[in-house]
């Protein structure tokens, strides 16, 4: 166990305080639920006896099996019980669990909880306040929605997989799961715009996600491109925007620079000719920065990247941002566990450990609202650490029906 | 009800609530489009110094145009000229008679205009104000400014996206600021509970920077536990600590034409196997178990190739779905537009612009039954609700509007 297992939530009051969640999702919808206990609910996860599948995805502690960071990191502010809902036994438990909470969040194949008796109609029925969402990879209807994915075929079949990378490297996979991510993140503007209709009208509803969808609303540019130029957007690695908005190698990494005003640009090749690298970049022809994407571009790319070379990160930054210009350097992990901007703000967040080992650096929330921040008020449960307090507490189960469920 | 909804009687979870909406580009522009598609009333403040800006109402390029629309759907517009001083009043008016007010600026415009957040909780106590920089508006790089691209940059998403033996290729395009838009649109729903529970409004100060950083995953915990040397390289489409192989994409027949497979159980390889038809190599205890199939990988992976090069991406996904196994065609933008699946679920919508012309635009990616959701119209032209807005909001006079408009408040 990582530090405090709770600490007495002192701070001001959040704005999911009160709702209790169900989480019975997967890596597609675990992001979600912690989003949702980030910012105050009560989200009790739901393992099966002897503990979710996801305790087993690493990183771990030490690089062993054993301590899960992706547990641990999607699990913060969350409860656990032990539930075998494919038992009549269990899934009566989570009829009455879920008929107790304000949100049942779920990942499974379209059906799968309708055949446990679980599905949103029947619980509705004894619930009509209820908030029920499913992410699947394709959504409950259409042609696939029996199709399996990961989170590369989301990624894949919603259209950000095929521009991600260069032209000479297949296309490429963004770093983490960020299609599951995505179909999160959706998943949580459904559910509080779900939970706002609720506290208006009483009424609760269903929400259906497909992770394709999620992905293909997310990718800027790929069916906006097609739609509208009858051209599908291609890989161009970190040069997008033609030079305007481009990466660079420079002397110790790389580095982003943006000519998105002509003040960037007639910065940038002054400094090029101050280095004596700027070739003739400062004749008249090329005064307009649209330059950068006519048919001189290759002979510009060339050489801008040759300059870059000579600088590194922290100058190009430096220079960049004196002058107002988005400019900055592609960090380094290590950097980003340094960065003083982020822990200037408590975006990061230390937990002492309670075991003598290191203290373990937590990311904080995707936002700040100032009246009611997120908090880290538990770090991730053991499996079942709450299955007394919460089958007990909520339900009411005397402590023999609790053994008798342990045994 | 119908699961889908019925788009006659639809229910809008936001009817009712006015949003005074300063973002321009693309994070704040996608993010208020989220509320507008559930009734909000989003007046969205243009200037004539930003036409042509992307998404912005003089678009130059046809993928600017569908940005236009595609994230300012459903929208209200007027044109204020903050330089005047007229205009500035009528902002502030407006604030007053609105639920929430969103910029995306840096940190020293809505000051200069005196419409930061202390100035308008003055003359509207509840609102809830939506900031969206680049870096937050407290901590030293407060003033930086950032696009999307520097955000990937800066918070690793560039170094660590790509093959470890090329450049790092980073993020196509601007996930940061899809990021940022659906992170403002959350923090604003999150202040709308928390003002109907409590009828206090709030300040949400939102970096993109953050934003985008709360998506790393374990790797600050990793680094934290493990000592630096722990964090991820570059894993290429592989997982970076293990598990999957095949994981990846697979050439196909045809032209940069390619299928997502991922396969993590041996049940799952044994159906592969199956639906490939038992090849020699398939068969080889080299990739019997998965620790074996992740330790050979890359050798699995030409192997994989060497069948996938035979066969379109289309049949691929078709074979290998109906054999139970994760696969995908990597689509690109045509593939989406005839895609049977999105088009079955309505993903795409026709609507119609101010000039009755048909455009086509992405439908909100989730389907709530009681409250779809309802987008009818495309992006407004520039300043065309002026008059609505004007008259009907703030109850101005023609004299006064000849006033303003003398005063170029509206230029």
């Amino acid at each position: 166990m990582t530090g405090p297992a709770e600490q007495p939530n002192s701070g001001p009051p959040q704005p999911l305080g009160g709702y209790r969640v169900l989480d019975l999702a997967g890596p597609m919808g675990v992001y979600c639920g912690k989003l949702m206990a980030d910012m105050g609910a009560d989200v009790i996860k739901v393992e099966p006896p002897g503990g979710d599948p996801m305790r087993g995805i690493g990183p771990f502690v030490d690089g062993r099996p054993g301590r899960s960071l992706y547990w641990l990191h999607f699990n913060t502010n969350k409860r656990s019980v032990t539930l075998d809902i494919g038992s009549p036994k269990g899934a009566a438990l989570l009829r009455k669990l879920a008929l107790a909470s304000d949100v049942l969040l779920e990942t499974c194949q379209p059906g799968y909880m309708d055949s446990l008796g679980l599905g949103y109609e029947s619980l509705a029925a004894d619930s009509p306040g209820l908030v029920y969402a499913s992410i699947t990879p394709f959504g409950q209807t259409g042609p696939y929605r029996d199709f399996k994915a990961s989170d590369l075929v989301g990624f894949a079949m919603g259209g950000y997989m095929y521009v991600t990378g260069w032209p000479h490297t297949p296309p490429t996979r963004l770093w983490g799961s960020q299609a599951y991510h995505t179909a999160s993140n959706r998943a949580y503007i459904a559910i509080l715009l779900a939970l706002y209709h609720r506290m208006m009208t009483g009424e609760g509803q269903y929400i259906d996600i497909s992770m394709q969808e999620a992905v293909a609303a997310t990718t800027e540019h790929v069916n906006t491109t097609y739609n509208y130029t009858g051209e599908p957007a291609v890989r161009c690695g970190f040069r997008h925007g033609g030079q305007f908005i481009a990466t660079w190698q420079c002397s110790d990494g790389y580095a982003s620079i943006t000519t998105n005003t002509q003040q960037a640009w007639d910065d940038l090749r002054a400094w090029m000719d101050r280095d004596g690298m700027a070739g003739d970049l400062m004749d008249a022809k090329y005064n307009d920065r649209f330059i950068l994407r006519g048919e001189h571009s290759d002979y510009i790319e060339d050489l801008i990247q040759q300059w870059a070379l000579l600088h590194t990160r922290q100058e190009i930054t430096d220079f960049g941002q004196s002058s107002h210009h988005p400019w900055g350097p592609a960090a380094t992990p290590d950097e980003i566990l340094d960065n003083e901007q982020l822990w200037s703000r408590e975006f990061l967040k230390a937990v002492e450990s309670s075991d003598g080992g290191p203290s373990m650096v937590y990311p904080g929330a995707p936002y700040r609202l100032t009246e009611s921040p997120w908090q880290l008020r538990r770090t991730a449960p053991t499996p079942g650490e709450h299955n007394a307090e919460v089958l007990s507490g909520i339900l009411g189960l005397s402590s023999q029906e609790l053994e008798s469920l342990s045994a | 009800m119908g699961l889908n909804g019925d788009s006659h009687q639809t229910t809008l979870a936001l009817r009712g609530i006015r949003v005074l909406d300063f973002t321009w580009i693309h994070a704040g522009p996608s993010g208020t489009r989220i509320l507008s598609d559930q009734g909000a009333e989003v007046i969205k403040v243009e200037s004539n110094n930003a036409l042509s800006v992307v998404g912005g109402p003089a678009s130059a390029t046809a993928r600017g145009l569908g940005q236009r629309h595609n994230w300012n759907a459903g929208k209200l517009s007027i044109s204020l000229n903050m330089k005047t001083p007229q205009a500035i009043d009528i902002a502030k008016r407006l604030a007053a008679v609105s639920d929430v007010v969103a910029e995306n600026f840096s940190g020293r415009v809505m000051p200069s205009w005196g419409l930061d957040y202390d100035s308008i909780r003055a003359v509207n106590p509840s609102i809830i104000m939506l900031s969206m920089s680049g870096f937050g508006r407290t901590g030293p790089w407060k003033d930086r400014v950032s696009y999307g691209q520097t955000l990937q940059a800066w918070s690793g998403f560039t170094q660590l996206t790509g093959f470890p033996d090329t450049d790092p290729s980073g993020p196509a395009s601007a996930y940061s600021d899809a990021v940022g838009g659906m992170a403002g649109a959350q923090a604003v729903l999150l202040a709308l509970i928390h003002r109907a529970k409590t009828g206090r409004g709030q300040w949400l100060d939102v970096s993109q920077f953050e934003s985008l950083s709360s998506l790393l995953e374990t790797l600050v915990l990793d680094m934290s536990a493990n000592g630096p040397a722990a964090a991820s390289t570059r894993a290429g489409n592989g997982l970076p600590h293990g598990g999957g192989a095949p994981h990846g994409a697979y050439r196909c027949l045809g032209e940069d034409r390619w299928v997502a497979i991922s396969i993590f159980s041996d049940e799952e390889w044994r159906a592969f196997v199956d639906a490939i038809g038992h090849p020699q190599w398939a068969e080889e205890q080299r990739f019997a178990t998965s620790d074996e199939r992740w330790r050979n990988s890359d050798t699995l992976d030409s192997l994989v190739d060497s069948w996938t090069i035979q066969h379109t991406a289309e049949d691929v996904m078709g074979r290998l779905q109906a054999a139970g196994v994760a696969a995908g065609v990597v689509q690109t933008g045509a593939d989406l537009s005839r895609d049977p699946q999105l088009k079955e679920r309505g993903f795409f919508r026709r609507v119609q612009d101010h000039q009755g012309e048909y455009r086509t635009i992405e439908s909100a990616p989730y389907k709530l039954s009681r409250t779809p959701g309802s987008v009818t119209k495309g992006a407004p032209a520039f300043g065309a609700d002026l008059t609505y807005v004007l008259r009907e909001l703030l109850g101005m006079s023609d004299d006064e509007l000849a006033d303003c408009a003398i005063a170029g408040a509206f230029d």
